[in-house]
């Protein structure tokens, strides 16, 4: 037979179907600096240095990015932000919230679901820590069990700083498919 | 090969409206055409269409290797130099492929000849990969057709399947034009098809991406975009404002950026070059080629003598094609192309059904032969009123 032996449309036209995705929860640990980490029973401070270079480095790429200070200030506090090692296309400064923690996978059940990534404190809920897709984690640093998506690797959220630069060469035809 | 005229199914529009073909009709002409079919023996489909297909995608693939290492070819095709590394590392980083169709002017008996190739947006997918199907299976059920007929058409599990296997990590996007109902209807149901595939996705318009600050593309959540299905050919996005961020986004392209190598109308007289007498080819040279252009009458040149056409790099729908045929006059199409240079390609008419000039559209997906569409118009040129009409084989 040379033709699909079945074929179903299941989203056009009818309403989505909503995909659940398998949630299990995750042990994770949460630490504010190296030291403590290694204070940890069963953590050593070589991996822990480990997850806090990748966990800063990730910063770099995931924290949510201002091109004005005063917005970043009004999320995360005041002195809470800092100039990101990156600048607008224009060549203009790009502020981050300060990284205040990490979460790592939980060495002694050698959880490796558990994405190493930075946390941050936001002003309208100082008391917990954050992911960069500003998911509450937990309040305490040490051991927690958090949902399976907040241990997940945070998506690259950004700020948009304009928008309309893709399109202008498309001439007004029905289709340039061809 | 045969134009069969047969019934129409009496509720065929609504059905199209439940299942999103809301495109079937334009300007009041019909652009699904049911009231005839195409029928093909499975020798024709598969030793004259199939295979050939799978032959020229091969053919299609030295010519890239040769254009990423030879400038002088990739100025030839207008491609600015400022892509030149950018789509030479897309093609040695392997980018993976989703899909493309390769136009032939066949007539059921000598060799199909490739005309062109739209390896970057082609349309008209949805009415041969799910309109044209549903039409099989009912047209048997109803008696209009044999029943124990089949069709080329296994487009619908090949993209799913392609999808499965693209490596798309987190959400996946796709984007059309805005004012396009055909072009949204086609990028409607690629993401249908991904999503079977049990990929994340997200539609956009091409007009609303963003930047972020680190030169990032961005989606109207303000989420960075990983992979991008994009309906908006690569000669455009070059040229566009966002054009030269491309290169340092890390976004991953679909189609990728090697294939404006190919969706451009230079691959004819490069495939030419490289294959001369390739029984599927036809004889294609540059319009600035000085083998042909000191000659001054084109018609004195070997390949051209009974008429050639000349096309732009850049033409899509027909827009701006030309044909000349010795002491006739001049068939031609308007359109806004043409500033980029051209082709001339020897002249293969295509093969005319009861008045109706007929092209067929060979899908390829994931690089691999996996159906047909077939596409009649008034004139010689197929243009973007032309009408989709179903085949079967038996």
């Amino acid at each position: 037979m040379k033709r699909s032996s079945s074929l179903k449309l299941a989203f056009m036209g009818a309403s989505a179907l909503a995909l659940t995705a398998c949630d299990q929860p995750q042990d994770v640990a949460i630490f504010e600096s190296v030291e403590q980490c290694s204070q940890q029973d069963g953590f050593d401070s070589n991996s822990c240095q480990q997850n806090m270079d990748l966990a800063r480095q990730e910063h770099i790429a995931v924290a949510p990015k201002y091109s004005v200070i005063e917005d970043c200030e009004a999320d995360f506090g005041a002195a809470s932000c800092e100039i990101a090692p990156v600048q607008t296309q224009s060549g203009g400064s790009v502020f981050m919230p300060l990284m205040m923690g990490y979460m790592m996978g939980n060495m002694l059940s050698g959880n490796s679901r558990v994405a190493t990534q930075p946390l941050y404190r936001s002003k309208d809920d100082p008391s917990n820590f954050r992911t960069a897709d500003n998911q509450k984690v937990a309040g305490k640093t040490g051991l927690s069990t958090v949902p399976g998506k907040v241990a997940k690797a945070p998506t690259v959220k950004t700020s948009t700083l304009r928008r309309g630069g893709f399109g202008a060469s498309a001439p007004s035809l029905r289709s340039f498919g061809g | 090969m045969e134009r069969i005229s047969i019934e129409e199914r009496d509720d065929w529009r609504s059905q199209a409206e439940e299942v999103g073909f809301d495109f079937h009709t334009f300007d009041g002409e019909p652009y699904w055409d049911e009231t005839a079919c195409y029928r093909f023996s499975l020798a024709q489909i598969e030793n004259d269409i199939e295979d050939p297909s799978a032959d020229i995608e091969n053919l299609c693939f030295e010519v890239v290797e040769r254009a990423i290492n030879d400038s002088e070819v990739m100025a030839r095709l207008a491609i600015p130099e400022t892509f030149w590394d950018y789509i030479r590392n897309s093609w040695l980083n392997r980018e993976k492929n989703l899909y493309g169709r390769l136009d032939f002017s066949y007539d059921g008996k000598g060799p199909a000849k490739l005309l062109e190739y739209n390896a970057d947006t082609p349309t008209a997918l949805y009415e041969s990969a799910v309109f044209q199907w549903l039409w099989l299976e009912q047209a048997m059920e109803r008696e209009i057709i044999p029943a124990g007929c089949d069709q080329f058409n296994s487009l619908h599990e090949a993209l799913v399947e392609a999808f499965k296997t693209a490596d798309i990590e987190g959400p996946f996007h796709l984007a059309s034009c805005q004012g396009s109902p055909e072009d949204e209807g086609t990028v409607r149901y690629l993401e249908e098809c991904a999503r079977q595939a049990g990929l994340n996705t997200k539609f956009l318009y091409i007009e609303d991406i963003g930047i972020d600050p680190d030169g990032h593309f961005t989606d109207l959540d303000d989420m960075g975009i990983a992979t991008l299905f994009k309906l908006y050919p690569w000669e455009w996005i070059m040229n566009d404002e966002f054009g030269k961020s491309v290169p340092n986004s890390g976004l991953r392209f679909i189609e990728p950026g090697w294939k404006a190598i190919l969706s451009n109308k230079g691959l004819m007289p490069l495939l030419w070059e490289m294959f001369e007498g390739h029984p599927n080819l036809l004889p294609s040279f540059f319009e600035d080629d000085p083998r042909i252009s000191q000659l001054g009458d084109l018609s004195m040149v070997p390949g051209l003598t009974s008429g050639y056409v000349r096309k732009p790099l850049f033409s899509r729908e027909g827009s701006n094609v030309q044909i000349i045929r010795p002491g006739q006059r001049p068939i031609s199409v308007e359109g806004p192309y043409g500033s980029e240079g051209a082709i001339i390609q020897a002249l293969h008419p295509l093969p005319v059904f009861e008045g109706n000039h007929t092209v067929i559209g060979s899908w390829l997906v994931a690089s691999k032969p996996c159906g047909i569409g077939i596409r009649e118009d008034d004139s010689p040129i197929t243009k973007d009123s032309s009408r989709f009409l179903p085949h079967v084989i038996y």
